[in-house]
């Protein structure tokens, strides 16, 4: 990969993060009633206290370039600014005590659904119109126009309501995580498991769906005719021919879809009353808590940025035909 | 006369060409079945009232709270004693009036820049084109979530046009800022090629002005991929609209079927084993995405030259 290549993906990353910076900055001004007129409703307050108030947080120098630039300032030394709801707590610790939950549940589902996803994916393209192809095509378009909350909350009528496997909601019992070692892994488990199968079966349609169509692509390609003109077993063809190359565009969409993980699955967390970022999403919208809104928007916006340019260089040193 | 003639012939043609791609819309098992349930909740939608009456709201309720299904409430009753098919019926109607509306805003956003970019070139197509980068690579869904309250902020909730509440317009007009990217690049790769064809050039030569080459020898010959990807566009406006009323951004007073759940999940519904609640609406979401989905791709195999090439 040239370093050409590689420099200009760098700097598209980095005007992309800038952009999303400004627009994180213009967007909340946009809105009627100006920070101090939210913060310091008190009526009785005198027109002195709201002139130094106003002075000390800088609102009276003019919105740009001054805000904007110790906005920019602020945010590259990681200051946040304070939540609304949680009175005195900078937005980046209210942010980081929900990353760990959001990073558990997401982080394997990806895992389990790519795993399975391609599996179905490769064997259906390669027995084009068999059994597996026919069910596993029309059961990962159902799943695929699924929202996760259409998946979680039947999951929850039918484990937790009906047969009583799982608990409803949250990720310990009351005291849960206390108990001794194995108990407080199981107590974790079960209340992971119900969400992880939302999560999972909702990300598998879509690696499956390109899984297949990357295969069936791949098989008419020539060294695939080669392959079997060489004599190879059919499973020796798939495995060591097909397979690796048609994994290509899979690489790409893994390495993005790890951006999604922080910000991926806000409804999934919603219905299981998950304690991770989505529900605190919720929670900072329903309060309209704009500073911890616009943190979580800054922290997904970026790390689907650098997943993006991560996917990019990837593909670049596995797909010879890139390096440009 | 011979204008007249022309134009007639022209008609007859596009009526023949019309038939000929029924025919082959109706060789697609997957594009008729999406193409029945699509006309199912189209008329569900057209007139809910019709089929149960006006909306059931908590004043107007006819059931008691979470009511099992019943020869009287053939889907029971949610927290409050209302229908549920009655609120299901009537949200067919709002989900997808809302699905349509951003889809519109969608496309003539995407089709109008994709157009300008893709035949002026230069700077605009540069600048047009490193805009809808930014966009697709945003993550979508979360830049609605934030952009959502602060324009109904800006609007007020209380704000009406033409019978839609502004909460629901919010919810239009920012799927549309969210989305009008992917169609934009679409139109416009399609439009780079198009320009550099014979006869665009000849109606250059003869001085004809770039507004009206666009809308006379352009626009028709993207037509095909304008409805391929409108049809797209509407199962993930859908899509995205059930989730952000879910999320609690929808309006109580237009139930959409997002709305419904939303409601199912702050009455805890799923843990009480109210399945009733959540299966009409999640279903009829799930099937008219479906059929979005299905009639989508069997349009796209049918009308966009580059999927038939690979066929």
């Amino acid at each position: 990969m040239s370093a050409r290549y590689l420099g200009q993906r760098l700097l598209q990353a980095i005007v992309t993060i800038a952009a999303i910076v400004l627009l994180n900055f213009l967007l909340f001004r946009l809105m009627p009633g100006s920070p101090e007129r939210i913060l310091l409703r008190n009526p009785n307050l005198s027109q002195q206290v709201v002139e130094a108030t106003r002075a000390r947080w800088g609102l009276d120098k003019p919105l740009i370039p001054d805000q904007l630039v110790s906005y920019i300032g602020s945010t590259l030394e990681g200051d946040l600014g304070y939540s609304f709801k949680f009175r005195g707590q900078p937005v980046t610790s209210v942010i980081a005590d929900r990353v760990g939950p959001t990073l558990l549940l997401v982080g394997l589902g990806e895992l389990i659904s790519a795993i399975v996803g391609i599996a179905i994916g490769a064997y259906a393209g390669w027995r084009r119109g068999g059994l597996v192809d026919r069910v596993g095509s029309g059961v990962s378009l159902v799943l695929y126009s699924m929202p996760y909350f259409v998946i979680g909350m039947p999951l929850i009528v039918i484990f937790a309501a009906g047969l009583g496997w799982f608990p409803t909601s949250g990720m310990t019992s009351v005291g849960g995580g206390d108990r001794p070692f194995p108990d407080n892994i199981i107590d974790l488990a079960r209340h992971l498991a119900l969400p992880l199968a939302t999560v999972s079966l909702g990300l598998i349609g879509q690696y499956s769906i390109l899984m297949r169509s990357s295969i069936i692509e791949t098989r008419s390609e020539d060294y695939i005719t080669t392959a079997r003109a060489k004599g190879l077993r059919d499973g020796r063809v798939l495995r060591a021919h097909a397979f690796p190359n048609a994994m290509l565009p899979m690489v790409t969409l893994i390495a993005i879809n790890l951006g999604y993980v922080i910000g991926g699955a806000i409804t999934a967390e919603i219905v299981f009353s998950w304690p991770g970022l989505g529900t605190l999403t919720v929670t900072a919208l329903q309060a309209r808590d704009y500073p911890v809104l616009q943190g979580i928007f800054l922290l997904v916006a970026v790390s689907v940025v650098v997943a993006n340019l991560a996917a990019d260089i990837i593909y670049g040193m596995l797909d010879p035909r890139v390096r440009r | 006369m011979s204008a007249a003639r022309a134009s007639g012939s022209r008609w007859r043609l596009r009526a023949a060409q019309l038939r000929a791609f029924a025919v082959r819309y109706a060789g697609r098992a997957d594009g008729m079945i999406g193409l029945v349930v699509l006309v199912f909740f189209g008329i569900l939608a057209l007139a809910p009232e019709l089929f149960v009456g006006p909306l059931e709201t908590a004043t107007r309720a006819s059931a008691h709270a979470f009511d099992a299904p019943s020869a009287q409430h053939l889907f029971g009753a949610d927290d409050l004693g209302r229908d549920i098919l009655n609120r299901t019926v009537h949200g067919a109607r709002i989900s997808m009036t809302i699905g349509l509306m951003a889809t519109v805003i969608t496309l003539v956003f995407g089709v109008v820049l994709g157009l300008v970019a893709g035949y002026s070139g230069g700077m605009v197509d540069n600048l047009l084109m490193r805009v809808a980068d930014f966009f697709l690579v945003l993550p979508t869904f979360v830049l609605a979530l934030i952009l959502a309250p602060v324009l109904i902020e800006v609007v007020g909730a209380d704000a009406e046009v033409m019978g839609i509440r502004a909460t629901l317009l919010v919810i239009i007009v920012v799927i549309g800022i969210t989305s009008w990217a992917a169609t934009a690049r679409i139109i416009r790769s399609q439009t780079l090629s198009l320009k550099e064809r014979m006869f665009v050039d000849r109606a250059r030569v003869v001085g004809v002005g770039p507004g009206r080459i666009i809308l006379r020898h352009i626009l028709p010959n993207v037509m095909n991929l304008i409805v391929a990807n409108a049809v797209l566009t509407f199962a993930s406006a859908v899509l995205t609209e059930t989730t952000l009323s879910f999320i609690g951004l929808g309006d109580p007073f237009q139930p959409s079927w997002g709305q419904i759940l939303n409601g199912a999940q702050d009455s805890g519904a799923a843990g009480l084993g109210a399945w009733w609640v959540i299966a009409p609406p999640a279903v009829s979401v799930v099937l008219v995405i479906l059929a979005f989905t299905l009639m989508g791709n069997a349009l796209d195999d049918l009308l966009n030259p580059k999927s038939r090439v690979r066929r």
